[in-house]
């Protein structure tokens, strides 16, 4: 233990003195959640195209909410299977997939008090709701000539409407942040080696596990204060200058924990990327550009749900549409535990896989 | 005695080997002179007896028992002085040295008292509070070296340790070795420099191409030297010696 705090020692006062590491992380992700949210706060105002997925529940049975669904499917909005009642909707909607239920209820039409309820998706751009509600509009659900009688719901989103762009872009670009530590980590990594640093603690038995834990401590603190800081920025920055504020989740629990999945990942990912380069300039494009990529394929830049289905298949495969998803489920959906579970345990998985070959690739480089 | 018994070794990917059965048996207390042209494969001897290669053929043994094994039990008895500034310039040099003891295992007191012990001996008193980017090309070798002392290793590797100071350094650390030689360490000092070889060690070994080509008592290296080393090298010296055994041309 004490070489373990040794290690985290050096570790902190190397980084408290790189200003520009420093920079890199917390200035870079307030800077682009200012400016993100800003910039696409009218898309979420006005919308965006989205394939939206929907679903019919119907009093009268599966062959009235087939009807009604085939009458609503089109111009971005796709039917699937009718949920089993109202509560398994509900779940459904929270998990963001249905984006939307439409429940109609018995004598809907024949009694004027039976209203129309829609559960919506609270990451669902509110222009998209208004889309859906014109098709609704135009449907054949009994009513002519006027607006249905509806009862809209957010299923989840603290805000109890819609989602703000401050709230897509907040855990957004924190996740950008946080993947950054890359750069800081491999670079003091790199000089350790080129220095012969590393070769002299090897030569004092200092197994080089110990080594990589002993850097997982310090960022890993680093990521946590830039989680506080980013979220701190969403609440006060941004509206500052213009923006909206950001909604704070009540489940604090499950924010630290999809916070430190996304650190360790982040983490691991910044030492493999430090074992495998073997220049400084190798690590900044591969650690940079990796980033970049995953953060335009993962929603981080782009939303995901402005992408055409196909790209937002591919944006599964990125560890940041993990992070983010985990961040959607406690900021926006209030989720539970459970409905974080997917997104942590693959962070946590590709943690423990990223640290497992940067080991196995400095084992193999030894011998 | 550190006993090295057909020692070979090949870096992945390569198709020369970079030692070929070196055999070699450097006496407990004085310094062994490593000497060699560059690729000779002094580092990576050194690299093997330090830890950080592995997958060498052949043994290594200290007084009997496997180095591998004394390293095992006793982490701190073989310490290295790379040849690179092995410490981290953003820290000050109090700072690294109170790292690296803990590394190492040391703490409280013990800890302290190394560290002042190592700082006098270096003579860095003066610049403890400095950080160690700061410091001219002397006082980091003799950072340099003050780390490897931390924990009074019983062999200490000494991979060029002179390489880019000033006389008057270089004759401070030549005399501080002497002085760790006289006080029962053993001492393994690789260097391009003929003149600091002959000055300060004991027994010699010139290794060109992965090969031992010659090992002895550095007196009877140069007094052999007269019978091997044809009439053109008129200074009878370890240079000369070197230079008629490794040949003229250029390595790099």
């Amino acid at each position: 233990m004490q070489v373990l705090i040794t290690l985290w020692i050096k570790e902190w006062l190397a980084l408290s003195r790189d200003l520009h590491g420093l920079a890199v992380l917390f200035l870079m992700p307030a800077a682009f959640i200012v400016i993100m949210s800003l910039a696409l706060s009218d898309v979420f105002r006005e919308g965006a195209s989205r394939q939206v997925v929907f679903a019919v529940l119907a009093a009268g049975g599966p062959n009235v909410s087939q009807a009604l669904a085939d009458d609503l499917a089109g111009e971005g909005f796709t039917p699937t299977a009718a949920p089993e009642n109202e509560a398994a909707a509900r779940e459904q909607v929270r998990r963001g997939r249905p984006a939307l239920v439409l429940i109609v209820p018995e004598r809907f039409g024949a009694d004027p008090a039976a209203k129309l309820k829609l559960l919506a998706d609270p990451t669902l751009p509110p222009m998209q709701i208004a889309g859906f509600l014109a098709r609704l509009q135009g449907a054949t659900l009994g009513v002519k000539n006027a607006a249905p009688p509806l009862n809209l719901e957010v299923v989840g989103n603290p805000r109890g409407g819609k989602p703000s762009s401050v709230q897509q872009n907040v855990p957004a670009w924190l996740i950008f942040g946080m993947f950054f530590v890359v750069l800081p980590i491999s670079a003091l990594f790199i000089v350790e080696r080129r220095d012969g640093t590393l070769a002299r603690l090897v030569s004092q038995r200092v197994p080089f596990s110990m080594l990589l834990l002993g850097k997982v401590g310090p960022f890993f603190v680093i990521n946590l204060l830039q989680t506080a800081l980013m979220l701190a920025a969403g609440v006060t920055l941004v509206p500052w200058l213009g923006g909206e504020s950001l909604a704070l989740p009540s489940r604090w629990d499950l924010l630290a924990a999809v916070a430190a999945s996304t650190s360790l990942a982040a983490i691991g990912w910044g030492l493999l990327v430090a074992v495998a380069s073997r220049t400084l300039e190798q690590a900044t494009v591969i650690g940079g550009v990796g980033n970049i990529l995953a953060a335009a394929l993962g929603g981080i830049m782009v939303p995901r749900f402005v992408m055409p289905e196909s790209m937002q298949s591919w944006a599964a495969l990125s560890p940041m549409a993990w992070a983010l998803d985990g961040f959607h489920a406690v900021i926006l959906r209030q989720g539970t535990a459970a409905d974080i579970a997917p997104a942590c345990a693959k962070l946590l998985g590709l943690a423990a896989a990223l640290l497992a070959a940067a080991f196995w690739l400095h084992q193999r480089r030894r011998t | 005695m550190l006993r090295i018994e057909g020692l070979s070794f090949r870096y992945p990917g390569s198709d020369e080997p970079a030692l070929r059965e070196v055999s070699l048996a450097i006496p407990t207390g004085g310094i062994f002179g490593l000497l060699g042209p560059n690729g000779a494969g002094k580092t990576t001897l050194i690299s093997i007896l330090a830890g950080q290669l592995r997958g060498a053929s052949g043994s290594i043994r200290v007084d009997g028992a496997p180095l591998e094994e004394l390293r095992r039990r006793e982490p701190a008895s073989l310490g290295l002085v790379p040849q690179e500034f092995a410490f981290y310039p953003m820290l000050t040099c109090a700072e690294n040295l109170r790292f690296f003891a803990g590394v190492q295992g040391l703490a409280g007191a013990k800890l302290g008292e190394r560290v002042a012990a190592v700082t006098a001996f270096a003579r860095i008193e003066n610049v403890l509070k400095r950080r160690a980017a700061t410091l001219s090309g002397g006082l980091r070798r003799r950072l340099n070296l003050a780390i490897g002392l931390l924990t009074e290793p019983r062999i200490l590797l000494l991979d060029e340790p002179t390489v880019g100071v000033d006389p008057q350094s270089r004759s401070f650390l030549l005399d501080s070795i002497r002085a760790l030689a006289g006080a029962g360490q053993t001492i393994v000092y690789t260097s391009h420099y003929m003149e600091e070889i002959e000055a300060i060690c004991d027994r010699v070994a010139i290794i060109d191409a992965g090969k031992v080509l010659r090992e002895g008592a550095l007196t009877d290296l140069l007094r052999d030297e007269a019978a091997v080393v044809p009439v053109r090298h008129n200074n009878r010296s370890l240079e000369a010696l070197f230079m008629h055994l490794t040949s003229r041309s250029l390595r790099d």
